[in-house]
């Protein structure tokens, strides 16, 4: 090969541009200054030109268009099975030590106390299949301030979607479904949500199941408690949480027998079957035990669930001394 | 739960052109299929945190090149879709017009010429060329300066411009 004059090697970099119509006004005025008496490079040029007239072609030409449908088609089911799989979670402080909150596009997924703990492989969603997890704090940010409030005792609801898909049996979505119709400020026993999924020897498997409650606070397993009045349940050092978290919702507990229970003379009664409350010494009640009643914090607890004074014993009359 | 517009509109209204760019730069269409699905994925997956001003179109090419490159980090899978390049030829039309035949010949060479180009010529060239991308945008894609992006261009040119030396060039239009 035959070597450029320098001139023509140092202008070969805009020449390509200027012909492939990549270059600004300046680059072209030299360039069209050196073609003008240069017919090697005006040869080049021209012969960049056409070059590019083909590339422009390719560029036009059609596209694989059965290709690009079949491409969309599988595009569209793998997105879809994504957006079932993937969770948004965020570790978040607490009151409680940190609590990891989940979502999915359905809803709230898990709600999970860690406690002193911060990392995501210390979270029962690390160790859950067919899940994508991604951290995403912003995602639950709204959750995380309402469960705050809640915690701080200036929000009594938590109206969020549930993503049940984490419960592991359909016996425990049920048991979660009734747990969570349980109002604020009130207690229920297992035995009452056993016999709320239609079964009233589950005591039991109730207890198991909430046990592995995947949303505590928002299903509030916290307020199911012993056919005695005992806070059973929340398993070992959870215990305290419970009475923590009945305590935010103004349920009375005391310590008797070195047992903790909820103080059931300072509470409204309803029993499951009517639609008013009671107070605790009220004839109707007579023969019901803690499986059939709904016990309420407060007289404004028990009317804000729907409930009427009952006509008998007259709680709006007689309320229990606070 | 989502960005400023639904990520359907995105799909909608990219998906076709990162499929042809990815047809373009891999040569085949299977290869196409799985990465073009690949950056859909994984765009879903950041889309949310992606800022309201964000440049979706750029962005999408961005991430459709980072995996292109990562898929071609494999030699053997680089070797292959050159192979596969090399037979993969248009038929020419025997009894098309002169200048068709020409021009077919031509854009077959050219396409043989951009699947041989080292990748980050070949993925500069066509973002270039083919999508009309500037050169801030292409360098992003290929973690390099715009200088060394245009550089790439002008690479890809002088190659394509040995390859067809001795062939006749149909008059075409300029491509801008």
């Amino acid at each position: 090969m035959k070597v450029k004059p320098q001139a023509c090697l140092e202008i070969e970099v805009d020449l390509v541009a200027v012909a492939t119509g990549d270059a600004e006004g300046a680059v072209r005025g030299r360039v069209e200054d050196h073609i003008g008496f240069c017919a090697a490079c005006r040869g080049d040029f021209q012969r960049y030109r056409e070059i590019d007239g083909v590339v422009g072609a390719l560029r036009r030409s059609p596209a694989d268009g059965e290709g690009a449908v079949r491409a969309r088609e599988t595009l569209e089911s793998r997105l879809a099975d994504l957006r079932s799989r993937l969770m948004m979670y965020g570790v978040f402080p607490s009151p409680l030590g940190n609590i990891l909150i989940a979502r999915s596009e359905h809803g709230v997924s898990l709600v999970e106390y860690l406690g002193e703990r911060t990392g995501f492989k210390s979270s029962r969603l690390s160790q859950v299949g067919g899940v994508e997890a991604q951290e995403d704090g912003v995602e639950v940010e709204a959750l995380y301030r309402e469960l705050l409030d809640y915690l701080h005792g200036t929000r009594t609801r938590l109206e969020w979607p549930l993503d049940l898909r984490l419960a592991r049996s359909d016996f425990q979505r049920a048991v979660m479904k009734a747990t969570v119709a349980i109002p604020y400020g009130a207690v229920a026993s297992y035995a009452g949500i056993a016999s709320d999924v239609g079964n009233r020897s589950a005591v039991r498997a109730v207890a198991q199941a909430l046990r592995w409650n995947p949303l505590p606070i928002v299903v509030p397993c916290h307020r199911v408690i012993g056919s005695s009045g005992s806070l059973t349940g929340y398993a070992g050092d959870k215990l305290s949480l419970k009475m923590q978290l009945l305590g935010v919702e103004g349920v009375p507990t005391l310590t008797a027998h070195r047992d903790r229970r909820v103080a059931r003379d300072a509470m409204y009664v309803r029993d499951r079957h009517e639609v008013e409350y009671c107070l605790p010494i009220c004839g109707s009640l007579a023969s019901r035990t803690l499986a059939d009643l709904t016990l309420f914090a407060s007289r404004e607890r028990a009317e804000s669930a729907g409930l009427a004074p009952c006509s008998a014993c007259r709680p709006d009359l007689h309320p229990l001394s606070a | 739960m989502m960005g400023a517009q639904p990520f359907e509109t995105i799909v909608t209204a990219h998906h076709a052109e990162i499929f042809r760019y990815l047809r373009r730069v891999t040569s085949r269409t299977s290869e196409a299929e799985d990465l073009s699905q690949e950056t859909f994925l994984r765009a879903y997956r950041a889309y949310r945190t992606l800022t309201p001003e964000a440049n979706v179109r750029a962005w999408l090419f961005a991430i459709a090149t980072n995996l292109t490159r990562n898929h071609f980090r494999s030699e053997k899978r680089r070797r292959v879709a050159y192979a596969f390049a090399a037979v993969e030829q248009r038929d020419t039309d025997p009894d098309g017009p002169e200048a068709e035949a020409l021009f077919t010949e031509a854009r077959g060479l050219l396409e043989t010429t951009v699947r041989g180009l080292p990748l980050k010529q070949r993925v500069a060239f066509t973002l270039r060329k083919m999508h009309d991308l500037d050169y801030e945008t292409i360098g992003r894609s290929l973690d390099c300066s715009a200088e060394s992006a245009r550089a790439h261009v002008f690479q890809a040119l002088r190659k394509i411009r040995v390859s067809l030396n001795g062939h006749q060039l149909p008059q075409m239009e300029p491509s801008r």
